[in-house]
């Protein structure tokens, strides 16, 4: 069924096909509408779920955490700081290896206050574990909230699945609701390997030594170290789990494509500008203006940034001359976290066969500063002549 | 009226192995053994870092026999309403879920999760166990340990502030249920979680537990330390029946007792307290001896 | 009292009780609680074998 409406409505949509029982929520801008929504379907009856208006991020993710080790299907949803307070609680639910899917509508963290969109809140939390997932448009939040149940239940690992405040969270879009039935033929009720309960009790994440130790039955149990390692591959082997996902979804959905990344004429393109999420549709205007000039440029969204898909990547981006990366949010101090981590894919799999592309750096949008589309253009077209600097280049900046 | 458990009452059944990591002569021990048994076996514990984390063990063997998810430090009470809507949404209306953490993870970095949950109603039982500080870390002070007391962190001068009074805090929300207990009481610790169980709502147990490293005496001790807190109305075993105040155990009988055993045997009796000068001393007697003042008053 | 007490659940409900020497950690409260003083603690470095709980 079509519909037009805002990026937190689709995902709230999303929750609800999935039937989590289990809601955990919290306001914060640009977020709210979205718990609020989910508030409505279960007041009006029509989600069968506890919701639970806790007193901050933290206990969200917390009751998502126990919920969840006790064999729910559970959602919260957050931003910026609050994403930033749940922090503690985004590693544990890794470490736990627990199916939490988790809206993050991307917003400028503090200091100081800002409530308009970047990236650096979902950014900020690569390494703790989390399968990250960035959306483009309405349409690929719905379905990425209902793809990423499947998966991360699949895989036993947390899903982030971000998209960017204000630009998609409150803007109008039509997008295709998906039927219940196709929904729960997609998705089955979740049914974890173990679930807390009282015919066979455990004690689940009690202090873990640093060596393997026996247990009662005289077998060698895992160390933290296994436990840890075992994330790490799993996480790895998810990118194949994720292609299995999106054949499944165009299976019964009817539309898909790359698992890992999204293209726009870049198959004979020699300059490839690559991002996360709606920045790279708004590349696209870019690319048709440069294509008119004669340039031969594409650009590429790269939709799982965690595990990062760095085989997928280094096979697109091979043969072209110049990699542009306009990101943000950045690792302070360095450069951009996508921008480092496409050099190093790139490294890996491409140096030393003569076609290393250059990587050029933009960091535009900073909380929520305005990317005019000329500006894009613009700098496209300078970093096609050649390469503008090895640091990062701050689009649109006003100093 | 529920009679008083007595020691040949009391279940039989254990729910803790022997060989716990807890350190010898541990309050939590006693506390922890008795209200288990007061909970049953269709229980699922929440267990922040604590002594109590250390005192179950270390993965892959653990010493209590009931289910429990163990979380981080600030987020009990959350993770205690997380289980509870798990339950709920799997019909299983059975099962209890109670919180047992230390006095640091409760009236410090845990009051927020703890407060919030009280106010939603989240039904579950929530323990407390006092033992006055951070315990588990070397003793450091928290927002319990008494005035006067010395500890890792307040070696030379001992903490300057008042104990904070979590179970007035928790009364303010209206619960159902909320009692100060001690380990050195166990059967009227047992007697106060079976009556309040089925209660709606957050129920809320501080427990007083001695604490030989932390205090600072013979292991041996530790029950008659636990006794002489309550005998000279230091602390006070009540429980608050929704909104209404009553002693209880030992308390009530001091009522009718009318006599105290001065505080200072109390405080002589731990080398924690060893700072506190006479005139400190006399000042707390003087707030004890007004506080019961006002219970032979309420008694009349 | 003493199998009320002993914070190691290794004392058994029984008249005379028997005390798991594996798991106890030496307390004492058990001695310390009795109302007839019938336990003793001893020094582990002068324990020998005979020496169990007296009555």
């Amino acid at each position: 069924m079509h519909i037009i409406e805002n990026g937190n409505v689709a995902a709230a949509l999303g929750v609800k096909l999935c039937h989590a029982n289990v809601i955990a929520a919290y306001p914060i801008t640009p977020q709210t509408p979205l718990t609020e929504k989910l508030s409505e379907y279960v007041e009006a009856g029509e989600m069968k779920a506890e919701y639970i208006p806790v007193e901050s991020e933290h206990s969200a993710l917390a009751v998502c955490i126990a919920a969840s080790s006790a064999g729910a299907r559970s959602f919260t949803a957050t931003s910026a700081n609050g994403l930033l307070y749940m922090h503690e609680q985004v590693h544990w639910a890794a470490g736990a290896r627990l199916p939490i899917v988790m809206c993050v509508v991307n917003r400028a963290v503090g200091a100081p206050w800002n409530v308009w969109n970047d990236q650096q809140d979902s950014i900020s939390q690569r390494d703790t574990g989390w399968i990250q997932m960035y959306c483009c448009d309405h349409q690929q939040i719905i379905d990425s909230v209902i793809k990423a149940y499947w998966l991360a239940e699949k895989v036993s690992i947390p899903i982030m699945v971000c998209y960017d405040g204000y630009i998609l969270s409150h803007t109008y879009m039509p997008f295709d609701v998906p039927d219940q039935e196709k929904v729960d033929a997609f998705l089955p009720p979740f049914r974890p390997d173990y679930a807390l309960n009282t015919e066979e009790p455990a004690n689940l994440n009690t202090v873990t030594l640093p060596d393997v130790r026996m247990d009662i039955k005289g077998e060698i149990a895992h160390g933290y170290m296994e436990i840890r390692y075992l994330l790490h591959e799993e996480m790895r082997t998810a990118l194949t789990v994720a292609a299995e996902a999106e054949k499944r979804f165009a299976d019964i959905f009817g539309r898909g494509g790359d698992p890992y990344v999204e293209p726009y004429l870049c198959d004979d393109a020699e300059y490839v500008a690559v991002g996360l999420g709606s920045l790279t549709y708004q590349l696209r205007v870019a690319i048709d203006t440069l294509r008119k000039e004669g340039i031969r440029v594409g650009v590429m969204g790269v939709r799982f940034y965690r595990p990062f898909p760095d085989v997928a990547v280094a096979n697109a981006l091979k043969g072209k001359k110049g990699v542009i990366v306009y990101e943000k949010a950045l690792s302070y101090g360095y450069e951009g976290a996508l921008a480092s981590d496409l050099k190093s894919a790139l490294y890996e799999h491409l140096a030393g066969t003569g076609t290393l592309p250059f990587v050029q750096n933009f960091i535009a949008g900073i909380g929520g500063r305005d990317i005019r589309t000329d500006d894009l253009t613009q700098s496209l077209r300078a970093a096609t002549k050649s390469r503008v600097s090895k640091e990062p280049v701050w689009i649109g900046l006003k100093l | 009226m529920q009679a008083k458990t007595t020691i040949l009452s009391l279940p039989t059944e254990e729910f803790v192995h022997p060989g716990t990591r807890a350190c010898t002569g541990c309050g939590l021990a006693i506390a922890y053994r008795v209200g288990l048994k007061a909970l049953g076996k269709d229980t699922i514990l929440v267990v922040p870092p604590s002594c109590l984390t250390v005192l179950q063990g270390l993965f892959p063997i653990a010493s209590t026999k009931l289910a429990c998810l163990n979380v981080t430090f600030a987020s009990t009470a959350a993770a205690a309403s997380g289980i509870l809507a798990t339950l709920k949404v799997q019909g299983k209306d059975n099962i209890k879920v109670a919180a047992w953490a230390g006095d640091g993870g409760t009236s410090d970095i845990g009051l927020q999760a703890l407060s919030g949950a009280a106010e939603r109603g989240e039904n579950f039982i929530y323990l407390c166990y006092d033992n006055e500080g951070y315990m588990n870390t070397g003793a450091q002070r928290s927002g319990t340990t008494p005035i006067g007391a010395v500890t890792a962190n307040t070696p030379f001068k001992g903490k300057l502030q008042q104990k904070k009074d979590v179970p007035a805090i928790m009364a303010a929300h209206n619960l159902s249920y909320v009692a100060e207990c001690s380990a050195a009481y166990p059967l009227d610790l047992f007697d106060k979680i079976r009556k309040c169980i089925d209660m709606p709502g957050t129920k809320y147990f501080h427990i007083h537990t001695p604490c030989p490293p932390g205090w600072g005496y013979d292991p041996r001790y530790g029950i008659k330390i636990g006794r002489l807190a309550v005998e000279t109305g230091y602390y006070d075993l009540y429980e608050i029946v929704n909104g209404e105040f009553k002693l209880t155990a030992a308390s009530e009988k001091l009522v009718e007792k009318r006599k105290l055993i001065p505080v200072r045997e109390y405080f002589r009796s731990q080398s924690r307290f060893r700072i506190l000068t006479d005139a400190q001393i006399a000042v707390i007697q003087n707030q004890i001896d007004a506080k019961w003042a006002n219970y032979y008053k309420k008694d009349e | 009292m003493c199998w009320l007490f002993c914070p190691d659940v290794v004392i058994s409900r029984t008249i005379p009780p028997k005390i798991d020497l594996e798991y106890c950690k030496g307390c004492g409260i058990c001695a310390e609680e009795c109302p007839t003083k019938a336990i003793t603690m001893v020094d582990e470095a002068g324990f020998s074998e005979e020496d169990k709980d007296k009555e």
